[in-house]
């Protein structure tokens, strides 16, 4: 790109800022309309029980209940409710048939699974209301484990598959021969890892509201990171033409995944249809650790076979994934964590990748930021350490031996347009210190230590996905313009992005753009946030709808100018002929006297553009982590992080970096500190607060160094990539990896408690008496 | 329950209304006032999101009792700007890029204040000291420490505006 640009790349203030400061922006829960009711659901108590009968009829009574409902009230479809719909599920190879939940249950599945809603005129109201629902229930024996939940004598959670697996599944990207790949290698190393059920934990509860209009449409204030696919989900379960469900998306507090499937709308909706009234179900923070869909979690055996060179010779995965009590989103994860795994950074001739997907009597697993990526590299990322010390090669070096080149297949099938994860690993290597500090080491009882974790993922989900979105810009007579889309913001800084490419195509200012935004009756069918994509897509989208919008301003510029638009260019809100700046005319000017012609020839100048996913542009990252562990207490303390992060050109360095930062933080969680207990004797979540969930408050981050690598990717807007995803995919890996540096024990269960680490060294105490005291 | 009557002071003005005497403060606001800046994160006082400051102190309006707010003056989010000039915590928030989902950003502005209220020239330390109890998802606080930084030096240089 020859031209300088003016406001793509610059730091500015995201255009929504302001008002989130004033505390004018509205989210779901702040919306009020007239007669709105509060709408509340009866969740069963219990893992997994049969629902013998429900009384609701002393709920009814109570005054200000206006209805009650159960399955037997709505329409009785089944559908993936955690997804958008069957799509992500067929890519995967499951059918709509395994579609296995309604709105409301007829058989409890899990702690928290919602059996009964009720509408009501006040929040108290609905609340005793719930208390006076009778249900009989019959309690079945439940199971939470995955290795349990596969055995002939594990109880049977649906009537439709056995041993509890929804799905088993070899990878299409399984390739070569692993038994031979095994043979030719020098090394082989293998481990097996588990992960968690990690909670989204947005500081903004689920809410929703749903209303009918006296014409019969639906309308749902929703947050759903994908209001199109959503507005087709939900017409499916009313059984309404899609025409006639309207989803508006007011800001949302965080998404992360947790909003990327439809949870508190299906509740209002299906009120909303009984009542004439609008509803609004607010969940309380309880039932969104209990009732929303968290991440999937992995109990998986990694293989990996190395000649004594370092050269990958074979990965061969076993997985066994843990679903929940239905299928939601787990495929789409296990095949995002497949993908990763065999797939990845690495270059290797022989894989395969098996997986079980399996149903338990938890919470459904959905989407959770990387969703499968960040699984995938705490067990890859540590075996390539297992691997380099045995192989007597340079954990930094092993990597870089093996890292693809621009050109191959990323692990969608697409190859690769741009690559700049060498460059990552060397600037983040000499950043940290690796040399100087990966040999010492001291025999205090805080030992310190560095490791490196890299990751790459996918940037939008084409071609295994839907993966288009569309932009509307239409301009204002006083030269401003209308970005009419879904940026659906959140929290990416979607609206500031899309507005600095706007204005920078356009050659105007950031201010000149206003953002209408968040309704399916007025935007372009957008895919919505998914998969770091936004950017990307719908960054391009909007490139060129500004495009457009660009060649018809040109056009009867070019006209009143008295010149040919090919002579044309635009810069701070003017139109001037290139070669004679001074003759020039404002943006104002022409849309001005477009609009308000009197020459049959008046046009409000406006374009479209629906941009469709079709290249692989992947963003990459090397993280490098300085730990200190307290060999007393167990207590991993992160004195460091470095995060060398590929991501194309960034259009507002600030967002890229806030991204960057949250999701650091949430990988630290995800690491160290956010541990989901499940009680054996009861299958609830015991840890269903900020209080015994512990997400990194401000006292547990450490210095978070950022070294952005700017390589222009080909495709994406001002050559952009996407990254929302990838800071919380190889920061528990490379925060593993120090542990084992500082102190040569190996945690390969999340999260790292400082129990684990007390165990890992009694434990390797035993092993080696006379060697207690060294690494 | 019985209703009864309580008067207010919250962002300099004067409220009378009927309520509930067992409605927290977060509801009053919210409910009652249309003040939806103030925010329902957990209402069990675990992620700061209600913070508002109740005779200078930050104070967790859903543990509150609506009631013990009269006699006292209180100040949300909304009162924090003068009509367009935001306050330099706010204009901070905004250039630091300390805002991303938003959410629990009045929160998080509103414990700030009291923490430069009282002390204009916080360390790092003290300034996350002061934020400990504000949970944040999204921005890894980095941005947030910076913004709370940038605002003492703002205040500092005589940009207050009280």
């Amino acid at each position: 790109m020859s031209r300088e640009l003016s406001v793509v790349g610059k730091r500015l203030p995201r255009v929504d800022a302001v008002e989130k400061a004033t505390g004018i922006a509205n989210f779901t829960g702040d919306i009020k309309l007239p007669n709105l009711l509060v709408g509340k659901v009866l969740r069963s108590p219990y893992p997994h029980a049969k629902i013998v009968k429900i009384d609701t009829s002393k709920a009814k009574d109570l005054p200000g209940v206006e209805t009650v409902i159960t399955l037997q009230d709505i329409v009785p479809r089944k559908a993936f409710l955690g997804s958008y719909g069957e799509l992500p599920i067929i890519a995967y190879g499951a059918q709509p048939h395994l579609a296995d939940q309604y709105i409301l249950t007829n058989k409890a599945r899990f702690v928290g699974d919602p059996i009964a809603a009720v509408a009501a005129t006040s929040e108290s109201v609905a609340r005793e209301a719930l208390g006076l629902i009778e249900v009989q229930y019959e309690k079945l024996p439940a199971v939470y484990d995955v290795e349990e939940a596969i055995k002939p004598d594990a109880p049977k959670i649906h009537d439709h598959c056995d041993n509890n697996i929804a799905m088993h599944w070899i990878s299409p990207l399984s390739k070569g021969d692993v038994e031979r790949g095994f043979k030719e290698a020098d090394c082989i190393v293998e481990e097996t890892f588990r992960t968690t059920k990690q909670v989204h934990c947005h500081i903004e509860p689920a809410a929703a509201i749903a209303s009918f209009d006296v014409l019969g449409r639906l309308i749902v204030w929703s947050q759903c990171q994908q209001p199109h696919p959503a507005r087709r989900q939900l017409a499916y379960l009313l059984d309404l033409p899609v025409g006639k469900v309207r989803v508006i998306t007011p800001f949302v507090g965080g998404s992360f995944g947790g909003r990327n499937g439809l949870n508190p709308e299906l509740i209002a909706v299906a009120l909303a249809k009984v009542v004439s009234r609008p509803v609004k179900v607010e969940y309380t923070k309880e039932e969104d650790f209990h009732a929303v869909n968290n991440r999937s979690a992995f109990v998986y055996t990694a293989k990996l076979g190395f000649k004594k060179d370092g050269r990958l010779t074979a990965i061969r995965i076993k997985a066994l994934v843990n679903s929940g009590a239905y299928l939601c989103r787990t495929t789409t994860a296990t095949s995002v964590f497949m993908g990763n795994c065999l797939e990845g950074a690495y270059r290797c001739p022989n894989k395969l990748g098996e997986a079980n997907i399996v149903y338990t009597n938890l919470t459904p697993s959905g989407s959770c930021r990387g969703m499968g990526n960040p699984e995938a590299m705490w067990g890859i990322e540590q075996l390539v350490d297992i691997a380099a010390e045995k192989l007597g090669i340079d954990a930094v070096e092993l990597r870089l031996k093996n890292l693809k080149e621009i050109g191959e297949p990323s692990y969608v099938g697409l190859p690769i347009e741009s690559l700049a994860l060498r460059d990552c690993i060397k600037l983040g290597a000499e950043k940290i210190g690796w040399s100087e500090k990966r040999v010492k080491k001291s025999k205090e009882t805080k030992r310190r230590g560095i490791g490196v974790a890299i990751m790459t993922h996918n940037c939008g989900a084409q071609p295994i996905l839907v993966a288009h979105s569309g932009a509307y810009i239409k301009l204002n007579e006083d030269g401003s313009i209308n970005l009419i889309a879904h940026p659906d913001e959140a929290g990416t800084g979607m609206w500031g992005t899309s507005a600095q490419i706007a204005a920078e195509e356009l050659g105007i200012n950031i201010e000149d753009v206003h953002i209408t935004y968040g309704d399916t009756d007025t935007t372009m069918f957008d895919i919505g946030s998914i998969a770091s994509g936004k950017s990307y897509i719908f960054g391009n989208a909007v490139k060129g709808a500004a495009r457009e919008v660009k060649r018809q301003l040109l056009e009867r510029a070019a006209k009143m100018l008295g010149t040919s638009p090919y002579d044309l260019d635009i810069k701070d809100r003017r139109i001037y002929v290139k070669v004679a700046p001074k003759k020039a005319i404002s943006i104002a000017e022409v849309a001005h006297d477009a609009i308000y012609d009197l020459n049959m020839e008046g046009i409000d100048i406006a374009g479209t553009c629906s941009y469709q996913g079709t290249t692989a542009s992947p963003p990459n990252q090397a993280v490098f982590a300085e730990v200190e562990i307290d060999l007393e207490i167990g207590r991993v303390n992160i004195l460091r992080l470095v995060i060398a992060n590929d991501c194309g050109i960034m259009i507002n360095p600030m967002t890229v970096e806030g991204q960057l930062e949250g999701g650091a933080a949430m990988g630290i969680g995800y690491c160290l500190y956010e541990n989901p207990i499940i009680s054996k004797e009861t299958g609830k979540l015991i840890t269903d607060s900020f209080e015994t969930y512990k997400i990194p408050s401000v006292l547990d981050m450490p210095e978070v160094e950022i070294i952005p690598v700017e390589e222009p990717d080909p495709i994406g807007p001002y050559g952009n990539k996407g990254v929302g995803e990838s800071a919380s995919v190889a920061m528990a890996p490379a925060i593993a990896n120090g542990v084992y540096d500082a102190i040569g024990v190996r945690v390969t269960e999340l999260p790292i408690t400082p129990e684990k680490v007390i165990a890992a060294l009694e434990a390797k105490q035993k092993r080696k008496p006379e060697q207690s005291n060294t690494r | 329950m019985q209703k009864q009557t309580a008067k207010f002071l919250i962002n300099g003005k004067s409220y009378e209304l009927v309520i509930e005497p067992n409605i927290t403060l977060l509801e009053l606001l919210r409910e009652e006032l249309g003040l939806t800046g103030t925010k329902y994160g957990c209402g069990i006082g675990q992620c700061g999101s209600c913070t508002v400051l109740v005779d200078c102190k930050p104070t967790l309006s859903c543990l509150t009792l609506a009631v013990t707010g009269q006699n006292r003056s209180i100040l949300t989010i909304e009162g924090l700007s003068e009509g367009n000039i935001l306050h330099p915590i706010q204009k901070a928030f905004v250039d630091h890029g300390a805002i991303q989902c938003g959410f629990c950003t009045p929160g998080m502005i509103m414990t700030a204040k009291a923490l430069l209220d009282k002390n204009y020239l916080p360390t790092k330390e003290e300034v996350k000291v002061a934020l400990s109890g504000n949970l944040c998802r999204c921005t890894g606080y980095v941005k947030i420490i910076d913004a709370v930084l940038a605002a003492a030096e703002m205040i500092r240089k005589g940009d207050k505006l009280e």
